[in-house]
């Protein structure tokens, strides 16, 4: 029974341990453990029996652990890989997020025909948005696990761009680059999506911002081949040429940004000043004539109840309202902070007091 | 200091010299059990699943070399030190003074 014992557990530890080196092992193993059973033998003055070898294999220590041992640390995505993951996800989820956003948007505008279809749709968007996060993280760590096994074959003479080179690595590197003037990848992507969204929608579908009506007085957003009232009046459109430049300038901008991966002065100024801009165009937007192109006559009509189309305009113009009072704060808010910025990031070292 | 952490730390210390004090005790060959024998006779205590490995890994950097032989019936693996082992060995020896020097002037 002894030479079974044995055999099992040796065994036990081959099958833990990788086919190219199990064999070498096993024999190692059982050799060690020969010995140790010899010694026992001889300081016993008795021959090897089961309760010795129990006692052999015990002190070697269970198959799982013995197998560990010989395989060293692995890792799905190891350290040297996690950061660069990390950073591929920040960028990839916002990205899936837009994306999902502005189908919906044009699913809603395409397909909706009643407020239940808002409703499905929605449920749709979210479960579609939860599908595509799952499947994408998936294909990433797929991906990244790939790598790692690659890197973890070819030891550690590879280099894999974008990770750092400790022998490369000089430490005046942060003094080139403090905190607030290191550019954020993901937040720049975000704003270039958001952007060219928005230049696209403005420019070359506005029709999907409106309602449309079936015969039987049912509402739709979007428009096709129904009687369709925009939501946003001639007025708003009056200010999309100058709004495009602004988007088309901020997006020149980050493009700009992720090339230098760092903030400058210059670069600052440029989007503060871009932001200002926006926030003026928002502003003359509010105090000049409605922005909303829908009347309670022209949607009574197609509703057919002069109250409900009332109630209805009067909220759509609060929202309008509310979202350009909005957008005024955040950017204001937003200036702040990047003149905050500009003057921690030293660019004017006059304006930041000595720390003593 | 708990006494989990003063193992860690235990530990973590005998790590580096475990690999020297094999290395020097296989300027001749020895195979694994007789080894691990031989460094408790000196005092100092390696559990098997830590010495084992260690032999393999030193193997594959090139300061080992083994090989299989057949005694008494059965087959052991014997270990010595490699040509790249002998030029490293009085290195790292000295490396040792240096540190214990250093240390002791601490302590």
């Amino acid at each position: 029974m002894s030479t079974n014992l044995i055999d099992a557990y040796v065994s036990e530890i081959g099958h833990r341990l990788p086919r190219k080196s199990h064999a070498d092992i096993e024999a190692e193993i059982r050799s060690i453990l020969q010995d140790m059973l010899e010694e026992r033998s001889q300081k016993a003055d008795r021959p090897v029996d089961d309760e010795m070898t129990l006692d052999v294999l015990k002190a070697y220590g269970a198959p799982e652990k013995v197998a560990a041992t010989y395989q060293g640390e692995r890792y799905l995505i190891g350290p040297r890989l996690y950061p660069v993951f990390l950073t591929v996800v920040r960028i990839v989820f916002p990205v899936i997020a837009i994306l999902a956003g502005v189908g919906a948007i044009i699913n809603v505008a395409q397909h909706v025909a009643s407020v239940d279809d808002v409703f499905r749709t929605f449920i749709y968007v979210i479960i579609g948005l939860v599908t595509s996060a799952v499947s994408v993280l998936g294909n990433i760590v797929f991906i990244f696990a790939i790598l790692e096994w690659a890197l973890f074959r070819a030891g550690a003479k590879v280099d894999v761009k974008g990770l750092p080179k400790e022998k490369e690595w000089d430490p005046r590197s942060l003094t080139k680059v403090s905190l607030p003037n290191q550019v954020k990848i993901g937040e720049i992507t975000a704003e270039i999506i958001g952007c060219f969204a928005a230049i696209v929608i403005f420019n070359f579908y506005p029709q999907i911002i409106g309602f449309g009506f079936a015969s039987n007085g049912a509402w739709y957003v979007g428009a096709g081949n129904w009687t369709f009232i925009p939501l946003l009046s001639e007025r708003f459109f009056y200010f999309v040429p100058y709004m495009t430049l602004v988007w088309g300038l901020t997006i020149t901008l980050d493009i700009v940004l992720l090339r230098m991966s760092r903030w400058n002065m210059l670069a600052r100024i440029t989007s503060i000043g871009l932001k200002v801009i926006g926030i003026i165009i928002a502003a003359v937007m509010l105090a000049g004539p409605s922005l909303i192109g829908i009347t309670a006559e022209s949607l009574s009509a197609n509703l057919g109840d002069a109250s409900a189309a009332q109630t209805l305009v009067f909220l759509l113009s609060q929202f309008v309202h509310l979202l350009v009072w909005l957008i005024i704060i955040l950017g204001s808010l937003d200036v702040i902070r990047l003149i905050y910025r500009l003057i921690m990031g030293k660019e004017f070292p006059f304006l930041v007091p000595e720390k003593k | 200091m708990t006494n989990e952490s003063l193992e860690n730390v235990t530990l973590e210390l005998r790590r580096g010299v475990i690999v020297l004090a094999v290395l020097i005790n296989l300027g001749e060959e020895q195979y694994g059990y007789s080894l691990i024998k031989g460094l408790k006779n000196h005092g100092l205590e390696i559990d098997q699943g830590t010495l084992y490995p260690l032999l393999r890994r030193l193997e594959s950097q090139g300061l080992l070399h083994s090989n299989w032989r057949i005694e008494a019936d059965r087959p052991r693996r014997y270990y010595v030190l490699s040509n790249e082992g002998k030029t490293l060995l009085p290195r790292l020896k000295q490396e040792w003074t240096g540190i214990v020097s250093i240390m002791d002037k601490m302590l």
